[in-house]
């Protein structure tokens, strides 16, 4: 069942309390990224449903705003996502041949995912982080000055971590 | 010269992002200034100081400012746009991750000059980790009395809010920030009504961009006419530039307006040349919306004195022979670089991010990308140039919101500049497909045509 912890649900209200009285619907999009990061980072249907029912608002509301914003994953994703950046100022350093090479050392193109369910690759647009490029975002935080060694160890470091997990 | 720094002059010292050290560096000395002045006087000190809009329009903050509107028990709120993402900007991002307390400093004295006893900061989704560094200095401001009720003893309460956005340029266009900050979609409003009327939720509102709401601190602290005798002319004050691209040394510089172009690209002290003995071919100086210039019209305007890195100056010759200061994102082109492929990237850019309301930009942007796409893998044809040309002056100046120009503009100047590099795509099919080309005469002394 779709439901927060205690925990959470005392984050949520946190949330709404920012905002003036009946317009909780503010506290929309920091409730998506909650409710993404408590349930299998994706925002599958009945976890939407139940964003608009915590927020007291309709579920299209919701539909709308998560399909439009590109943070917010409407279909599972890996366990681990590269959001490679390929707008101008990362092309100019190269960004492309870290794509492909990502693409070649996980056997993918953007916006699958590995077999194993472990890695999704995503192309993404300007992440501003220009001066430190190529980068990529992988979870919280910018990986800066790829290369293709780097990306060697981001994904053994990726591995490592998730058998550590298991 | 050494340049006066008014934003970054402690960003190297030892703990700077932490309330202790921030403060014993003279941090918060504004605030305790502005609660000895009146509101009203906070925001004379603004427009003498004549300060501009730091996001990319330069609109005055001060006039801006006295624009809000104070209907009678109406709550007013200050929002700082920290929805950094116009290619080629990272400055937001490096103030806000090293010297967090400079903007929650500057947003307590402007939300006391506008009234704004709740203030919100939105910031872009994927600065995730940022969100964490404010949230912290905000608990520290208020911790230590800078935040809450009756701020030192001021009888003035404020409280500072982080939102995170999810993943949207349009985003940081103010109405359209504005509705994201209300839980909906992006789209940008139709002005009038303008935000300092009808904002968020319907009241009056400013959104000011990080770096102006920062500027706001040294402006209080030396006074608005010393902080306008920094710079030249109408660009007054310190302006951050945050370079990219091929340089020798990336990264945020901040500058006074009175150095050249050439001094700023060439000089170690900034971004200390192009690297691996290149030559400079071209140059967007202000975020990838503004114009790309070659590099002979980038160090030189049309009527060949020596461009310098302010507003007037970039400007200078309009669109024909002249860029804009925008936001400052400075993206540096050596001479192996292809201006089709790079304005491909930009077209593919604004497609991406445009929110779909107007068809001018919705399905111009679509159009620029795929004609781009042709031309760059070699399929396109010469009568594409003029297509690509006819679609751009189509959005310029059609849409609710200032997207449609920013999406039209970079692929009007790449045509403008660079058209003989347009046509060897046309005329070279076969190469254009298997190598990425950059003509590179660009990078050559040419004859300044007007």
């Amino acid at each position: 069942m779709v439901k927060f912890s205690e925990e959470k649900l005392k984050e949520v209200s946190e949330l709404i309390s920012h905002y003036p009285e009946g317009k909780q619907k503010s506290a929309l999009l920091p409730l998506l990224h909650i409710a993404q990061e408590e349930f299998g980072n994706w925002l599958d249907v009945p976890v939407m449903d139940y964003v608009a029912e915590l927020l007291n608002i309709e579920p299209i509301e919701v539909y709308e705003v998560a399909t439009f914003y590109s943070m917010y994953n409407l279909k599972p994703v890996g366990k681990y996502m590269f959001e490679v950046c390929q707008t101008g100022p990362c092309m100019l350093r190269g960004s492309d041949d870290i794509i492909a090479y990502i693409e070649e050392k996980l056997g993918i193109k953007p916006g699958e995912t590995t077999p194993d369910g472990m890695f999704t690759l995503k192309t993404v647009e300007c992440l501003g982080a220009c001066g430190y490029a190529p980068m990529m975002q992988l979870g919280k935080h910018y990986r800066e000055h790829l290369t293709k060694e780097k990306v060697d160890r981001l994904i053994e470091e990726c591995r490592t971590n998730a058998n550590s997990l298991n | 010269m050494a340049i006066k720094k008014v934003l970054l002059e402690k960003d190297h010292v030892e703990g700077i992002r932490y309330y202790e050290t921030y403060r014993r560096e003279g941090g918060y000395r504004s605030v305790e200034k502005a609660f000895k002045m009146s509101p009203a006087d906070i925001v004379e000190e603004v427009k003498k100081s004549g300060l501009r809009g730091r996001g990319g329009a330069g609109f005055p903050t001060g006039m801006k400012w006295s624009f809000i509107a104070k209907p009678e028990g109406v709550p007013r709120h200050l929002v700082c746009n920290a929805d950094e993402s116009e290619p080629g900007t990272f400055k937001d991002r490096y103030l806000m991750e090293f010297i967090p307390h400079l903007l929650i400093e500057g947003l307590i004295v402007s939300s006391y000059a506008l009234g704004s006893n709740t203030t919100y900061i939105y910031i872009r989704g994927e600065y995730a980790w940022i969100v964490d560094i404010l949230e912290q200095a905000i608990a520290e401001a208020k911790n230590n009395g800078w935040l809450g009720k009756n701020i030192v003893g001021s009888g003035f309460d404020c409280e500072i809010y982080v939102q995170r956005g999810a993943g949207a340029y349009i985003c940081g266009e103010e109405t359209a920030l504005i509705e994201s900050l209300e839980g909906k979609r992006g789209n940008p409003r139709i002005k009038p009504p303008f935000p300092a009327v009808k904002g968020v939720w319907e009241r009056p509102t400013v959104v000011n961009n990080v770096e102006t709401l920062a500027a706001v601190v040294p402006i209080i602290n030396m006074g608005g006419e010393e902080y306008a005798k920094i710079g030249v002319g109408r660009s007054t004050g310190t302006k951050l530039i945050s370079a990219c691209g091929n340089i020798n040394n990336p990264g945020v510089y901040e500058i006074d307006m009175t150095i050249s172009v050439e001094e700023f690209i060439f000089s170690d002290e900034y971004c200390g040349g192009i690297p691996n003995g290149k030559r400079l071919k071209a140059c967007i100086p202000g975020g990838s919306s503004v114009p790309i210039l070659p590099a002979n019209l980038l160090l030189k305007t049309a009527k060949g004195e020596q461009r310098m890195m302010n507003y007037e100056s970039l400007s200078d010759g309009g669109f024909a022979t002249g860029t804009m200061m925008g936001s400052g994102g400075f993206i540096v082109f050596d001479e192996d670089q292809c201006v089709v492929r790079h304005t491909l990237t930009l077209a593919r850019f604004y497609r991406h991010e445009s929110c779909g309301q107007c068809s001018p930009c919705r399905e111009g942007t679509g159009w620029m990308e795929k004609i781009l796409k042709n031309i760059e893998y070699g399929k396109g044809k010469m009568s594409d140039i003029d297509l690509l040309w006819d679609i751009q002056s189509k959005i310029e100046g059609n849409t609710i919101c200032p997207l449609g120009d920013a999406a039209a503009w970079p692929v009007a100047a790449a045509i403008r500049h660079f058209r003989d590099e347009f046509e060897w795509h046309v005329l070279n099919p076969d190469e254009a497909q298997t190598r990425n080309f950059g003509l590179a005469h660009y990078a050559d002394e040419l004859a300044v045509t007007a």
